[in-house]
């Protein structure tokens, strides 16, 4: 037998539906959000764990010119170090019948017998080469681009000699994660992938018989990698190592964690915003819900029922919609979550997906919720619930309204008495009124928190791609050439114009801080690839000193005029102290400056580029490809427009998956925040505008004095909510910015406009069908009955 | 069941007519119908040379807006509005209104205007009502049970208001109550009993508000 108390409040639950739906939304839209931002997160981040450990990733890499294998012993000697991998690593030019540009491929040795003992291989498909053969493994990316299956065949140009390489399986490797081509500003599946092939095939291949050039180690847990560098980079020397780096500055795993953090930033910001803007709208919207039933409270306790039942009473009817936003909440986060799990695990080639579920967040976002909704309530009922029953049942005292600005005489006079109710209504609560305009407030600073970085990420992309690196594409040779190599360039059919450029790995300190950076010199004047002071201008590189990347000088603590030491990790391998001679903007990666002929001069190896920046002739780009595929010293081309696309399918990508849903999700929260709005509104003042209708007002006049109430709170909800959004996005920036991307914080203008938009589209269709009820007001209600 | 069945009335311009009649007995579904708040299922409601029983709704509530007067038992002002401004609330949409600071001193509260009707009385507030409906010089004043929630001495006072208005105005004025009492200041006493008119009376002279008591 249900009592009559539940059956009351199940018909209040069905008689108020809608809104309780919407409340329920609004809750379920913040409990959503931080379990799907947080679930795929960890999710991920467990994947990577697990897959890392289990296909032994190292925790130290190293590139050198060429050592004994006897020196693996020595390397093994070192103290911290557990296990050590060498091999053999060349990039080369790659001919494949379905592309014209050229393609370029790492080849890397598999170990003769055994398996390997780092970096272990995934097996996708196949099975590995047999030794002595030319067979290899491909990547799976790049297999799959080209549509490369078992038995397939591509021809590589392997130190200057065309072999043609039978494919014989698909691997994935946690090294590859992420494939970046030399020079690549983005990775590229199409134009760069990775073919494992027998030590015993690569190695007398490239005069590397009983040597290698490539080296990764894996450390004891609890070591220093730094110490372990030292030392073998002490050993290395004399073999042109070019300097351990650690697992952090490994280029895959850099990218793959970039990507993380991001996913991690907006897991640990909009969420627990969302969150707490859902758990106040929940906590305002129940109360104003619940000071409605005033009379009913009286009347409940006129019949003998407590303060507590009624309490109780009330709070069951919010645990109901709460138990209802949460289930719904958990749900779709849940879903949501594994969802993009899948999807992100499909982006970055995880050849397995670990969920990971944490109780803790459900238990918080559950219990934010519902604690925000109980408390809410409980708030509203204490009000009515302590009154004697009597004045309860009584409708309230007629509210002592105020005249507005009553120093100057009759001024409300001017105005229509229906905007003075409207402001006095306003006015009269000043705090409910605040609460109102900060609950759309909110709503529009979630929206523009969630859109803002489409934009931003535009401005990035016409900063880096339109007046920055301008160039249509840059080869990259596969080493140091004379300057005259130039004029060659030049010479290949559809360039239009060449500007060199030399590429020295360093390692740029400052006290206890160091980075691995590329130092690109250009040449004075160069018009292609330019760099940008922080008005976006073009500078041209000083004849003395090194311009370094914002992001660079912020990690480095360095401001201009600062000296920096700077030491070469290649070559002659010497450190010099250098000035910093300008600061730039740089969004992408880690970048740093000189002018060419200042950098040949430090590295004391006379005029030499690594490569040039082109413009091309578009109309001739398939002779330059033809040309290029014949070139055996270009190793590798990188072309702008695909760096682009490819920075739109990463990035943007990555971005927009996350940030539609959280949209989509703001979008609900908005609609269920002004939805309520509009009904409380209604159900306060439905008696007032039912006395009007009989007074002789229209249905569209009612209508216009009750929502222009609700349009005055949405209007100057908009610059507030803009204000709050603009400062969502400056955190969000901070909690983006890692070593590889720096978003800019630009929030466009029309980002403030599709967010006011979506409120304003929520705005009136709360209206309409606030609208349609007023239509349906009883007048002869009215007559009748006290409130 | 029908609320209303054989009800035959016909009021002149300028009258003053009580109906009285216990709950249920229709008198009240009868002021919905002349005030344009209802239709009649059946039979014939003119006002005029509007048929209010064919009258589409924006029709009748441009019938409400122009020629009737309402004053309901509750008083129903807004309560973010003073007592003028509760007056030019009607007199802003009527098409012939009065000044509403006449209508205020009409019911005798030309002192009060600026006050809101938290301030006023239960007897003021009913007397801004009036000036409300009066305001925007109504052919119809309809009342419904407008000293039901007064004393006797304060219910005198909004009486007064209400001939007052009726003499002034011109405007044929309808009180439905339950108080006999009320009946002997009006011209005519129209008696509801079970959905009929049971029985109209004429009342040779009229008697002084101040004159009657409950």
């Amino acid at each position: 037998m249900i009592r009559a108390l539940d059956r009351k409040m199940l018909r209040d639950l069905r008689r108020l539906w809608p809104q309780v739906l919407a409340i329920a939304l609004v809750m379920a839209a913040g409990v959503a959000t931080l379990v799907l931002g947080v679930g795929a997160y960890q999710s991920l981040s467990a994947t990577r764990e697990r897959y890392y450990e289990s296909n032994h990733f190292a925790d130290v890499f190293a590139n050198l010119t060429r050592a004994p294998l006897s020196l693996k012993r020595d390397i093994e000697a070192i103290n911290g170090v557990a296990a050590v991998e060498t091999r053999v690593e060349k990039i080369a030019l790659a001919d494949l019948p379905d592309m014209s540009e050229p393609a370029s491929v790492l080849l890397v040795s598999l170990p003769e017998t055994g398996r390997q003992v780092l970096n272990r291989i995934y097996l996708r498909s196949g099975r590995l080469p047999e030794p002595q053969t030319d067979e290899a493994v491909a990547s799976v990316g790049f297999a799959k681009a080209h549509g490369l299956s078992e038995g397939g065949m591509i021809r590589v140009l392997i130190n200057g000699r065309q072999r043609g390489i039978r494919i014989v399986g698909t691997a994935l490797s946690p090294e590859f994660i992420y494939t970046l081509g030399p020079g690549a500003l983005m990775p590229d599946e199409r134009r760069f992938g990775i073919l494992w092939l027998p030590d015993t095939v690569l190695a007398p291949a490239y005069n590397l018989d009983g040597a290698f050039n490539a080296l990764a180690v894996s450390l004891v847990r609890g070591v220093n990698p730094e110490t372990v560098i030292a030392s073998i980079d002490g050993l290395l020397d004399r073999y042109g190592g070019q300097g351990a780096y650690p697992r952090k500055d490994q280029l895959s795993h850099a990218f793959l964690d970039a990507e993380l953090q991001q996913l991690r930033a907006m897991s640990r910001i909009l969420p627990p915003i969302f969150l707490l803007v859902s758990a106040f709208l929940v906590n305002m919207t129940l109360s104003r819900l619940i000071s409605l039933e005033r009379e009913q409270i009286g009347l409940l306790k006129a019949m003998g029922y407590s303060s507590f039942a009624v309490v109780r009473h009330y709070g069951g009817f919010v645990t109901v919609i709460a138990l209802g936003g949460i289930v719904i909440g958990l749900a779709a986060g849940v879903w949501l979550g594994v969802g993009m799990a899948r999807l992100y695990a499909r982006f970055f080639s995880f050849p397995f997906l670990v969920f990971t579920r944490d109780p803790a967040v459900y238990g918080i976002a559950a219990g934010a919720t519902y604690a925000a909704a109980l408390f809410g309530a409980v708030n509203a009922v204490r009000e009515v619930a302590w009154l004697s029953p009597a004045v309860a049942m009584a409708p309230p005292a007629p509210q002592r309204y105020r005249k507005l600005l009553s120093f100057v005489p009759r001024l409300h006079l001017r105005f229509g008495q229906s905007t003075v109710m409207v402001t006095r209504h306003l006015t009269h609560w000043p705090l409910r009124s605040a609460a109102s305009i900060m609950g759309v407030a909110l709503s529009v600073a979630i929206l523009v928190g969630s859109l803002w970085s489409f934009g931003s990420i535009d401005h990035m992309v016409d900063i880096t791609f339109r007046r920055s690196d301008r160039q249509d594409a840059a080869i990259t040779f596969t080493e140091v050439r004379p300057q005259s190599a130039l004029y060659d360039v030049r010479r290949l059919p559809g360039v239009m114009r060449a500007e060199p450029f030399r590429a020295v790995a360093v390692k740029f300190s400052n006290g206890a801080v160091e980075r691995r950076v590329s130092l690109v010199g250009r040449q004075h004047g160069a018009g292609l690839a330019r760099v940008l002071d922080g008005d976006l201008r073009p500078v041209t590189l000083p004849e003395r000193g090194v311009v370094i990347s914002d992001s660079l000088a912020r990690l480095l603590r360095l401001r201009t005029g600062d000296m920096v030491t700077v030491s070469v990790l290649e070559g002659r391998r010497k450190t010099h102290l250098v000035t910093v001679s300008a600061i730039v903007t740089g969004f992408i990666g880690l970048t740093a400056f000189m002018d060419i002929e200042a950098m040949n001069r430090l590295l004391e190896e006379g005029p030499v580029i690594s490569g040039t920046y082109l413009a091309l002739d578009a109309s001739k780009h398939d002779a330059l490809f033809a040309a290029l595929k014949a070139t055996p010293a270009a190793s590798f081309i990188s072309l702008q427009y695909i760096a682009l696309q490819k920075f739109r399918e990463t990035l943007a990508q990555n971005v927009t998956i996350m940030i539609s849903v959280y949209a989509t999700l703001a979008a609900i929260i908005a609609f269920g925040v002004i939805y309520n709005f509009a009904r409380i509104s209604l159900s306060e003042q439905g008696r007032e505008m039912a006395s009007l209708r009989v007074l002789g007002f229209t249905k569209a006049e009612i209508s216009a004095l009750l929502l222009g109430e609700l349009a005055i709170v949405v209007l100057l909800a908009q610059p507030l909510g803009w204000g709050i959004g603009y400062a969502f996005a400056y955190v969000m920036t901070e909690g983006f910015r890692t070593e590889l991307y720096r978003v800019p914080l630009v929030v466009n203008r029309n980002v403030y406009a599709w967010a006011s938009l979506i409120v304003f589209a929520a705005t009136a269709v709360s209206g309409l069908i606030v609208r349609r009820r007023v239509d349906r007001l009883d007048m002869i209600e009215v007559l009748k009955t006290r409130e | 069941m029908h609320a209303l069945r054989g009800v035959d009335f016909e009021a002149r311009a300028g009258e003053f007519i009580v109906i009285l009649g216990p709950s249920g007995s229709g008198k009240s579904t009868f002021l919905n119908i002349i005030g344009g708040l209802d239709r009649a299922t059946s039979g014939e409601a003119r006002f005029r040379d509007h048929d209010l029983t064919r009258a589409s709704e924006a029709a009748l509530t441009r019938y409400r807006r122009d020629h009737v007067g309402f004053i309901f038992q509750f008083y129903n002002l807004v309560p973010s509005l003073t007592a003028l401004e509760n007056v030019r609330l009607v007199t802003e949409i009527a098409s012939r209104p009065m000044k509403p600071e006449a209508a205020l001193a009409l019911v005798g509260l030309e002192d009060r205007m600026d006050h809101f009707p938290a301030q006023l009385s239960g007897g003021e507030q009913q007397r801004v009502a009036i000036a409300r409906a009066i305001a925007k010089q109504p052919d119809v004043l309809l009342c419904d049970e407008p000293t039901g929630a007064l004393d006797s001495r304060t219910g005198i006072r909004v009486l007064e208001a209400l001939t007052r208005a009726n003499a002034e105005t011109g405007a044929t004025t309808l009180v439905i109550t339950h108080n006999a009492a009320i009946a002997e200041i009006a011209d005519r006493v129209v008696h509801f009993a079970n959905g009929t008119i049971a029985r109209e009376l004429k009342n040779a002279s009229r008697k002084q508000p101040s004159e009657v008591s409950w």
